[in-house]
């Protein structure tokens, strides 16, 4: 940032021209105060003021080396400051080779900043879902989700798939983006399948009942105490495995559980990860 | 009756002025040291037997946060409202029914809430951190003409007003005094390293009622040493320093809403009703950037809002000590119809006064080139030249300049802020991803050591990059 010259003028009526200082000169004397405020006053008299600097702290009273010199660091960064110019102009950048595919909807952005932070258990299925769908990843992820999935080989390559073209341009902006590079490629089954997470047998049956009857079973197990906050674990991964058309059922049976009930807390934030997956899905599907 | 939600002694250290103050109330934390202590759904209260032949009447209130003690001490809160705090979160103050005194004192607390309620959400904290527009914020009922009417109702105002200046025109000659030793002595001083010659002035400026600049005594203690040019820095801060100091200790030959500018900058306090007794500024507010800072121990949130019709900038802030929330009823991208009342002079800060519709949203900002945005800064730099921080809106691509990365159109450049970590983590990875390298329209913050991205403003929507509090220190609204 240079600076601009014109001192600033004592009345906004003023008609006269206000008289200038070459900004050279002013960024000159500028280095020549910060040499004397590094080694002080007492080791070395402040430069005289340039230009009309000089009539702007002229001041009789201030006899003293180091208050001329604070006088004149004070008018000297006003100065600069009002008078901020900007630097010359620069190339921009290459940008990234084109993506077809067109962005998601904002509100799956949104989604995905609510996934990370409360059902990490849905970020697989968000990605997959939006690359077999043709979506890129809104812009605004891409630095998030790059940084997020340094280490793991296959989140990165499905994230990398869900960039495009602007993943590798932006790593080579920002090499803290980079992944390490001495890992061994994940097979490409892996990267394309959900991860398997684990069910117990009993509630496995759920996982492909209508959402009527399993948001029945679900809610009578939650009022009961047969299912509790021990169980949280297995009913994130069964709400999480779950058939997509029951996520609806799911989420009114758990916001019916009685409030009086132990799990009534269960059962609310379960409603939220069924809501939340459905909603998922639902922006994500075309 | 229950007595709400009870303080966690972590929530109650973070209110303290310092950790010397927590340190000097725990002895006092003791049922022993209280007579007629007692909690109810508003406050808490006690009397502690100190130096003085006569107990220290101390107050809590712990819904809206306010203290109020007859203890000489000048920090607020006092040792003793800590230690009564204390007490209460260990579980050892008992629930009873407030004495009238306490009932009263209550009751004008709500009353002057009740006028500022529309900006001040409840449980937010009000603190004398000051901001990088050089302003502070104000109690409702604030500590310092709270404790001088609690002691002493028949008190002359103006006896307390003068005594108030009075210290601020001590603190502000001490202040110079303490610039001139250090020009003196050069910035290559060891002293500067260490943290006690900063922090001390500090502390000493806030007893000075000028807080504002205690603030920036502090915030400058991190520039040493911080970059290559910190001497350039520091120097340019030192001057302005000098420049308000020696403007506020020629306040009543200033215009007036240059003196004004000067005082709420060095830090004289206005209340928050007085604030919203002016004349309101009404205007479609565009809520265009918004931005985090950690200040000691608060987290101050600054929202810069943009109006339609006038074209003028002002800034709302809100402030949160540990586990409290920040103010999120102005969204970024959106835009409301509202009263805004401006602190005294030409002041950016405001407090958000009507609202006359719902909000709005899909509305940004006009963006300038850089050439005009710099126009549009000088203009801003020149009334005041001691501020800090200030937002502009602009149409540029992100670009490098050799190891830097800028602004720049074909007008000219800009310097981005260098991060304090990685710029991967920071707003620049975002803007860099979004635009590609091209041109965007974005709100950004001035500071005099290069621009920060709070908004890229998109033509359907506008995407917060601003650097956002810890959401292990504030707590979700």
């Amino acid at each position: 940032m240079s600076i601009d010259t014109p001192v600033p003028q004592s009345s906004p009526a003023q008609t006269i021209p206000a008289p200038t200082i070459p900004a050279q000169a002013m960024d000159d004397h500028w280095r020549e105060l910060v040499t004397v405020a590094m080694l002080g006053t007492d080791r070395r008299d402040p430069p005289e003021p340039v230009g009309p600097l000089a009539d702007l702290v002229a001041d009789t009273v201030r006899t003293a080396p180091s208050e001329r010199m604070l006088a004149q660091v004070a008018a000297c960064v006003a100065v600069r400051r009002a008078g901020v110019l900007p630097g010359p102009p620069v190339d921009s950048l290459a940008g990234p080779a084109p993506d077809e595919r067109p962005p998601c909807v904002p509100a799956a952005a949104d989604r995905w900043h609510h996934i990370t932070v409360s059902w990490p258990v849905l970020e697989d299925e968000w990605m997959l879902t939006l690359i077999s769908n043709g979506w890129r990843m809104p812009p605004e992820l891409v630095a998030l989700v790059l940084r997020r999935h340094r280490r793991d080989l296959v989140r990165r390559t499905r994230a990398e798939v869900a960039c495009g073209p602007l993943a590798p341009w932006l790593v080579n902006q920002l090499p803290e983006l980079a992944a390490p590079t001495n890992k061994v490629s994940p097979s490409p089954e892996s990267i394309g399948e959900l991860p398997e997470l684990p069910i117990p047998p009993d509630l496995a049956a759920l996982l492909t009942a209508p959402g009527d009857e399993s948001g029945r079973m679900l809610r009578a197990g939650i009022e009961s105490g047969q299912l509790g906050p021990a169980h949280r674990a297995v009913l994130v991964n069964l709400l999480a495995r779950v058939r997509p058309d029951a996520l609806l059922d799911l989420a009114k049976a758990l916001d019916s559980v009685d409030q009086i009930s132990p799990g009534y807390g269960l059962a609310v934030a379960l409603a939220d990860l069924a809501k939340t997956r459905h909603q998922m899905l639902d922006e994500l599907n075309p | 009756m229950s007595v709400g939600q009870r303080w966690s002694v972590e929530q109650v250290e973070a209110i303290a002025p310092s950790a010397a103050s927590v340190t000097a109330a725990h002895p006092l934390a003791t049922l022993s040291c209280w007579q007629g202590a007692g909690v109810d759904t508003e406050a808490l209260w006690g009397s502690c037997q100190g130096s003085g032949a006569e107990p220290y009447d101390t107050m809590v209130d712990h819904v809206r946060v306010g203290f109020a003690c007859t203890c000489p001490s000048r920090k607020r809160p006092c040792k003793h409202s800590i230690a009564l705090l204390l007490l209460w979160a260990r579980g050892q103050v008992a629930e009873s029914a407030a004495p009238t005194k306490v009932e009263s004192w209550i009751v004008r607390r709500i009353t002057v809430d009740r006028s500022t309620v529309a900006t001040t959400p409840n449980g937010q904290a009000e603190s004398e951190t000051g901001t990088d527009s050089g302003v502070s914020a104000d109690d409702p009922a604030g500590p310092e003409s709270e404790r001088d009417t609690e002691a002493s109702p028949d008190i002359d105002r103006d006896q307390v007003r003068n005594d108030r200046v009075e210290r601020m025109f001590a603190g502000l000659t001490e202040l110079d005094r303490w610039l001139d030793d250090r020009i003196r002595t050069g910035l290559a001083d060891a002293s500067l390293a260490r943290y006690s010659t900063w922090d001390s002035l500090a502390a000493r400026l806030v007893d000075a009622q000028a807080g504002s600049l205690a603030n920036r005594i502090r915030r400058l203690a991190g520039l040493v040493g911080a970059s290559p040019g910190w001497h350039d820095d520091v120097l340019a801060e030192l001057g302005m320093l000098h420049l308000l100091s020696q403007a506020g200790r020629r306040l009543g030959s200033l215009p007036g809403p240059l003196a004004d500018a000067v005082a709420t900058s060095v830090g004289w306090q206005v209340r928050h009703a007085d604030v919203l007794a002016g004349v309101p500024d009404t205007d479609q507010w565009v809520v265009a950037g918004r931005s985090d800072t950690r200040e000691d121990r608060i987290e101050v949130r600054r929202l810069w809002l943009r109006g339609t019709s006038s074209g003028r900038w002002a800034l709302v802030l809100s402030f949160a000590a540990y586990q409290q929330a920040l103010d999120t009823s102005l969204e970024v991208g959106t835009s409301v119809e509202a009263d805004l009342h401006r602190y005294p002079g030409a002041a950016l800060r405001a407090l958000v006064g009507t609202r006359h519709a719902e909000p709005l949203d899909g509305v940004h900002p006009p963006a300038h080139t850089v050439a005009g945005a710099c126009d549009e800064l000088g203009v801003m730099l020149a009334t005041e030249p001691w501020l800090d921080c200030l937002p502009v809106t602009v149409r540029a691509s992100l670009t490098r300049s050799g190891s830097r990365w800028v602004l720049t159109d074909d007008t000219g450049s800009l310097p981005m802020i260098e991060s304090a970590h990685s710029d991967a983590g920071s707003g620049i990875a975002t803007l860099l991803a979004v635009s590609g390298g091209g041109p965007v329209d974005m709100t950004v913050e001035w500071t005099p050591h290069g621009v920060l991205p709070l908004t890229i403003h998109l033509a359907d929507r506008s995407i917060d990059i601003g650097p956002r509090a810890d959401d292990s220190f504030v707590s979700a609204a």
